[in-house]
Parts: structure tokens; C-alpha cells; sequence
């Protein structure tokens, strides 16, 4: 708000207009911030508030009943002593790890096929984008777990075939490729996200490249890819933070208890059972701060990495 | 002249005030309600279809008896349950009435989320004396049963029969037993496993203390028994594992939150005897029997009366008046008892009981209550506060143990590291 008149005056050559001007920015700026107002104080009151108080819980002993009593570090400490806990960052990372780059390669490839134009195009794309607008939802995760369930439709598809691998939701070593089908298929919000930046790559590049005698695998990798790369760093970047966030799905398909065999507790679930199951919300708050530095670091190192591989047009790279 | 930026600002304006002074100045609820006006309390309880239907009987019953009372049901599984009311004690709105487990009276009595029963007016005449007590800490009555449940085996003739396997007298000792399971599955060629692995069940592993004398906490709080106690019951079915005896944990997993035994998956289950219910409208089995747990002292069962379907009240609930008629209602009316049958477990207001009739399955359920009548002795106090997580604890922990992924040793480490932090904890 400061700058604006500065703004002003060096925008604006003759002088007698400027008040006037200066009176109307002022304006502007007060209806801006009246129509933020409702935003704003949800923001400070909803999320802001709450997770000043939770970090201030994760060093206390609360348990949704008594008084807080500080306890310093302790439960950062116990935390990895916990084996549960250990279990559920073991089970997180093998998801995002392996969950995430393959939802951002399907993505990658249905957006390039649909990228070029042919009949029926806009209802491949809203058949491919439908699953990620449903995917969240908990009726999804009860058809997924019916659907990989002892003599589901995928256990008698595989025995069709010979593959008898029984249900695969009580199987301890078949629920995380479980999930992770569950996400990949989910590959639509990543996939429109790639489609548009596809079209914004100029098509005489591709030209220029063919005349050359350039086949399709390089026309990807030298191309495609490195124009492409703003947008996957943006994908890749979302698509890793929201899976460390998975929780809906694996409550559902475990029936609230990360079993089998601790197999689907991921981080999220651990700290909500922690928390409303065990009323340890001050070793829960704790989690969640641990979540938020964890995943603000991965952040930050994507960050770093990605000036040797993100180009942006107009880089002199 | 009314411009747009003027006329937004006087709406934004008048929404807000009008806010403002709705929450100002609305008067505070009636505590009563009348016919023309009804007051509306939340009733909450966990169940299965079975139970909800006879629930909303029960229901349309009281609001017909009293119109100036409305009653908002609704449930959940056992599991979902407690999750549920600990977000809803965390945020002050835990519905004004509830179906409450022994497991979690400490929990949230002694932490002052439950109304002290003893202010309102609910008549406890026609209830056992010695039932009471079970629902009370520290002289305050938190909780008054619906009913009482023993523990039992069930077990599905029909399913027996068509094995060739003789039907229990339920006089069996834990090897005759196990031997009964092996034999279920390997008659059956694996297509009907024995039962669910019993040593899961924190009740049985009670019962079983109680048969060795031991009781499970000490009147201070801690663990009455020793590691080793533990280790030798989770070995007690260490062969069983892993074979048709057994109801395999992949299974039990993809039948959840149903029982393989309802699920027709198993021919036994050892749980409390009002599950009878429940049972027959899962399984569609035409006849359900139960006897005994097994027991290696053949005069000492470890059986007890538990005092269940305890109704409680949220201590903040603004109809104190309409919950107490609703409670009474429930635990004391006859017809109530006509509707519930023993699904609640066998009534325990001696008005509800004689007001009822018990027949087919129900009257077994009666039945067995009375046999095993020499047997009981008293039931344990209120478990410790906690107690609810260590129950969890044990299903998961001996769960691990079904899929091989702790040892019994590791098993019993754990749950008593887990035990012992909690006990730490809440001291």
C-alpha cells in the first residue's frame, strides 16, 4: 500500500493528476482487501490459528480432556522409538516413492496421446480426467476395496490367467500396490495440467526436428521434456506433497486400522488414531509438525535440483 | 443514489449484524419441550443393521409415549465409534445421549464428559444391586446397564452336523478345544475354518487370567499380570496358526468390520452372548447355540456378568429433563425389552426382564445366562482409563502375530510397552 504512490508518480508523468489518482489506488486497495477480508479471516482463524496451537501442543502431553502440561521435546523424542511410527514413515515413503512417478508417467503419456487432435477428443479427456474429480471420494475407496476383495472382479480376472493371488486387501504384501493403482488411476488432475503445456509448445519445433530426420524418441527427450519442464516440476512437486497426505482411501480400505499388518498405515492415518483414538493429541500435533518440516524440506531440495533440469523460455540455458 | 460499491457494503454490513445480533440475542433453549413444540435430543449408539432397526422401534415408541420429545438416532460401527465421540468430546458436543461400553467409562467420567446420573431422576429399583456399582466412579453414577452379557462359544449345529462333528457340552478344557477347532477345519478340507484365533480376544485372555486367579489390573491402575502370563497365552494356539483351525487374518481383514462367523466363514466364535442377534440376521443360520468358554479348572470358569449397553448422557447436554426420561425409558420399559429381545444381552431391570418374552434363540441366550449362574463371580470395576486403546492393541498386536510378523515373544513386548507408556501416561 506504501508503494503506490511511488508507483504512481514514476507511472505518471503530469503532475496535477496524481492526488487524484493516488486517492482512487487507495480506493481500489481498500475494496481489495474488504473483498479479501472474508478469505482472510478464515484463513487466520481456520487454518493459521489452529496450527499455531498445535505447535504449541506438540510439546505439551494434551489429550483432549485435561489442561495441557508442557513437556518440552518429549514427544519429537519418543518418536523415533516408536515402531509404529517407523512402520508408517516406511509405508508413506514406499507410496510417494513409487506412487508418484508413475501417476505423473501415466498422466504424461494419456496427455500425449490425446494431445493430438482426432475424433471424440473432448470425451477422451473428460473419460480420462473423470476418475480424479470421483477419486477422493469414500465411495471409491469402498468399490476399490470390493473390487480387490477375496473373489473381486481382479481376483477372478487374474485367475482367469493363472495368477491366483487371492484378495489383495487382506494380503499385507498386496495392499501398497493396491494403493498405488488406486492414485495412478487417479492421474487426471496432473494429466490436464500436462495437456495445456503441451499446447504451448510450438509445433515448429517438432517441424524443424522432423526435417532434420529426428525420430520420436528424440523429438521427447530433446523437445518435448526439456520445454515440458516447468510443468512436470509443477506436477511433480504437487502430485509428492498430496501424497504424503494420503489418508481418506486408506482409512476406508482398512477399515480405520492400517492393517493388515500395519501394511496401509501411512503417516496421516497413524497420527489421526493417535490423536482420536489414543487422545494422544500432543504426540499427534507433534506428527503433524514433523509432516509439515519433512515435507517442506523435500520441497526446498526439489527447489535446489531443479535448475540443472527445469528450463524456462527465455533462460539463456 | 444507491452505486454497486455502496450497496454491497451495506449488505456485507447487514449480514453481519444480523449475525451478530442472531447470537446475541436468541434465548437460551427451552429445557423442556411440549407436544406443539418438541424438544430434540441426539442419541447415539454402535451396532449393526439388526440393532438400528430395533433402535428405531424403540424410538418411535418413546416419541409416541412422549410427544414432547423428538429423538435424532444415529450409529456407527464399534470401532468408528469411540474416534467419533472423542472429536465430538474434543469440540464440547458429544450427543446428549449414548449406548457406552465398561471400556471407556473411565475415560471420559473421570475427565467430566458424562452427566452424573445420580442428579436426574432415572429409577434404578428394579435393577440387581450388586449391577450398579459397575457404572459408578467415585460415587457418581455415570452409566446405567441395559443389560448383562457373559461370555460364551458359539457355534452353528447345522454347520457341525453336516461335518459329522458332535455338537459341544461345553465342559472343555483349552487342548480339548483346540482340538475341536483343528478338527472343524481339517474335516472341512479348509472350506470352513474352526474359529477366529481366541488368544485375540482381550476377554478371553481376562477370563483366562481369572481362571488362574489373576486379576488383569491391580485396584491402583497397573497390570496385575506378568509378561510371561501373556507369552503363555499367545502360545496357547502357536500350532493352530497358519492352519484351517484358524480363521486365516487375511480373512478376518477383508471380512471387517463383519465377523467371520456371521460371514458363515467360521463355525465358532467366542464373544459376548448378545451377539446372538446379530449372528443370526448376519449368517442367515437358522439355529445358533452357545455354551461355555473352555476352562483347564473345570469349577472355575472366569465367567462374569458384564453390565453392558451402558446409557449415559453428555454432562453439557441442555435437555437434562428429556435425556433422564430416555434413559429410564430405555433401560426400564417392557416393551422396550419386547422389542430388543436379548440383542442388548438379557435385560437388566428386573421390570423390562418379566416383561418380556423369551423365545427360540433368545430364550438359549436366557438360558445360558442361568446356567452358568453357579459359575459367575463378581465383574471386574471399571478397567483403567486407556483401557479402550489396550484392547485395540491386543487385537492388532495378536493380528501382527496371525501374519507372522511378530513372534509371541516380540508380540508380548510390544503390547506391554504400548501397555505400560499408556499406564505412564494417564498415571
Amino acid at each position: 500500500m506504501t508503494q503506490s504512490p511511488t508507483l504512481s508518480r514514476r507511472s505518471t508523468p503530469s503532475a496535477p493528476s496524481q492526488p487524484r489518482k493516488s486517492r482512487q489506488r487507495g480506493a481500489d486497495a481498500r475494496a481489495g482487501y474488504t473483498f479479501l477480508l472474508p478469505w482472510l479471516l478464515g484463513f487466520i482463524a481456520l487454518t493459521v490459528g489452529p496450527m499455531i496451537s498445535s505447535l504449541y501442543l506438540s510439546f505439551t502431553n494434551y489429550n483432549l480432556f485435561d489442561p495441557p502440561k508442557w513437556i518440552g521435546l518429549d514427544n519429537y523424542a519418543t518418536l523415533f522409538q516408536d515402531e509404529r511410527f517407523l512402520g508408517s514413515v516406511g509405508v508413506t515413503l514406499s507410496y510417494v516413492v513409487f506412487g508418484t512417478p508413475l501417476k505423473l508417467a501415466a498422466a504424461l503419456a494419456v496427455a500425449m496421446l490425446l494431445n493430438s487432435a482426432r475424433k471424440g477428443q473432448g470425451f477422451y479427456r473428460s473419460a480420462f480426467y473423470a476418475p480424479s474429480l470421483i477419486g477422493a471420494s469414500v465411495s471409491i475407496a469402498i468399490v476399490w476395496k470390493a473390487m480387490f476383495g477375496d473373489s473381486g472382479p481382479v481376483d477372478q480376472g487374474l485367475s482367469f490367467f493363472g495368477i491366483n493371488l487371492g484378495g489383495w486387501v487382506g494380503n499385507p504384501s498386496m495392499t501398497m500396490p493396491m494403493m498405488i493403482l488406486l492414485t495412478v488411476w487417479q492421474f487426471g488432475a496432473p494429466m490436464v495440467i500436462f495437456l495445456a503445456g503441451l499446447k504451448q509448445i510450438p509445433a515448429d519445433l517438432y517441424e524443424a526436428a522432423s526435417m532434420d530426420g529426428a525420430g520420436p524418441v528424440r523429438k521427447f527427450f530433446n523437445i518435448t521434456w526439456p520445454m515440458l519442464s516447468p510443468v512436470i516440476f509443477f506436477n511433480l512437486l504437487m502430485e509428492t506433497i498430496h501424497a504424503f497426505q494420503i489418508f481418506a482411501s486408506a482409512y476406508i480400505i482398512s477399515n480405520g486400522e492400517g492393517g493388515p499388518a500395519g501394511s496401509t498405515l501411512f503417516y496421516t492415518l497413524y497420527l489421526y488414531l493417535r490423536g482420536f483414538s489414543d487422545f494422544r493429541m500432543g504426540y499427534a500435533s507433534a506428527m503433524a509438525w514433523l509432516l509439515v518440516i519433512v515435507v517442506g524440506i523435500i520441497t526446498l531440495i526439489f527447489f535446489k535440483t531443479s535448475k540443472s533440469w527445469v528450463h524456462y523460455s527465455g533462460d539463456s540455458k | 443514489m444507491i452505486n454497486r460499491r455502496n450497496f454491497l457494503t451495506t449488505v456485507a454490513l447487514g449480514t453481519a449484524s444480523a449475525a451478530v445480533l442472531a447470537a446475541c440475542g436468541s434465548p437460551a433453549p427451552a429445557q423442556t419441550g411440549s407436544a406443539e413444540n418438541p424438544v430434540t435430543i441426539n442419541y447415539t449408539w454402535w451396532g449393526n443393521d439388526d440393532r438400528a432397526e430395533r433402535t428405531r422401534k424403540a424410538i418411535a415408541l418413546f416419541e409416541s409415549k412422549n410427544p414432547d420429545i423428538k429423538v435424532n438416532g444415529n450409529f456407527t460401527d464399534f470401532a468408528g465409534y469411540w474416534q467419533k465421540r472423542a472429536t465430538e468430546a474434543a469440540g464440547g458436543g458429544l450427543p446428549d445421549v449414548m449406548q457406552w461400553d465398561l471400556s471407556y467409562l473411565r475415560d471420559y467420567g473421570q475427565r467430566n464428559q458424562l452427566l452424573d446420573l445420580g442428579t436426574v431422576k432415572i429409577n434404578t429399583d428394579a435393577f440387581d444391586k450388586s449391577l450398579l456399582p459397575s457404572g459408578q466412579i467415585r460415587g457418581k453414577t455415570y452409566g446405567i446397564p441395559t443389560s448383562t452379557n457373559a461370555f460364551a462359544v458359539y457355534y452353528d449345529p447345522a454347520k457341525l452336523a453336516s461335518l459329522g462333528i458332535a455338537e459341544p457340552d461345553g465342559t472343555w478344557t483349552y487342548k480339548e478345544y483346540n482340538a475341536f477347532l483343528a478338527e472343524v477345519g481339517a474335516k472341512s478340507n479348509g472350506a470352513l475354518f474352526g474359529g477366529t484365533d481366541y488368544t485375540g480376544i482381550w476377554w478371553m485372555f481376562n477370563i483366562w487370567l481369572r481362571q488362574n486367579n489373576i486379576e488383569a489390573f491391580t485396584e491402583d491402575g497397573k497390570l496385575g499380570f506378568a509378561k510371561d502370563d501373556l507369552k503363555k497365552w499367545w502360545n496357547q494356539t502357536a500350532a493352530l496358526r497358519g492352519t484351517p483351525a484358524i480363521v486365516s487374518e487375511e480373512r478376518v481383514t477383508q471380512l471387517a468390520p463383519k465377523s467371520p462367523f456371521g460371514s458363515n466363514v467360521s463355525a465358532t466364535e467366542s464373544t459376548w452372548d448378545n451377539f446372538m442377534a446379530a449372528y443370526l440376521g448376519d449368517s442367515g443360520a437358522k439355529e445358533l447355540k452357545l455354551v461355555p468358554v473352555p476352562s483347564d479348572d473345570k469349577d472355575n470358569l472366569g465367567l462374569f456378568l458384564k453390565p453392558s449397553m451402558l446409557m449415559v448422557a453428555s454432562a453439557k447436554t441442555k435437555f437434562k429433563d428429556a435425556a433422564a426420561r430416555f434413559i429410564d425409558f430405555m433401560v426400564n420399559d417392557p416393551e422396550v425389552g419386547q422389542i430388543f429381545k436379548t440383542s442388548r444381552g438379557v435385560p437388566a431391570s428386573k421390570t423390562q426382564r418379566d416383561g418380556t418374552t423369551f423365545e427360540g434363540t433368545d430364550k438359549l441366550v436366557v438360558d445360558y445366562e442361568k446356567s452358568i449362574e453357579k459359575y459367575l463371580k463378581d465383574a471386574p470395576e471399571p478397567p483403567i482409563v486407556g483401557f479402550g486403546t489396550l484392547e485395540t492393541s491386543f487385537k492388532r498386536i495378536s493380528s501382527d502375530l496371525n501374519f507372522g510378523k511378530l513372534t509371541v515373544d516380540g508380540a508380548a513386548d510390544a503390547w506391554f510397552k504400548e501397555a505400560e507408556d499408556l499406564i505412564k501416561q494417564n498415571a
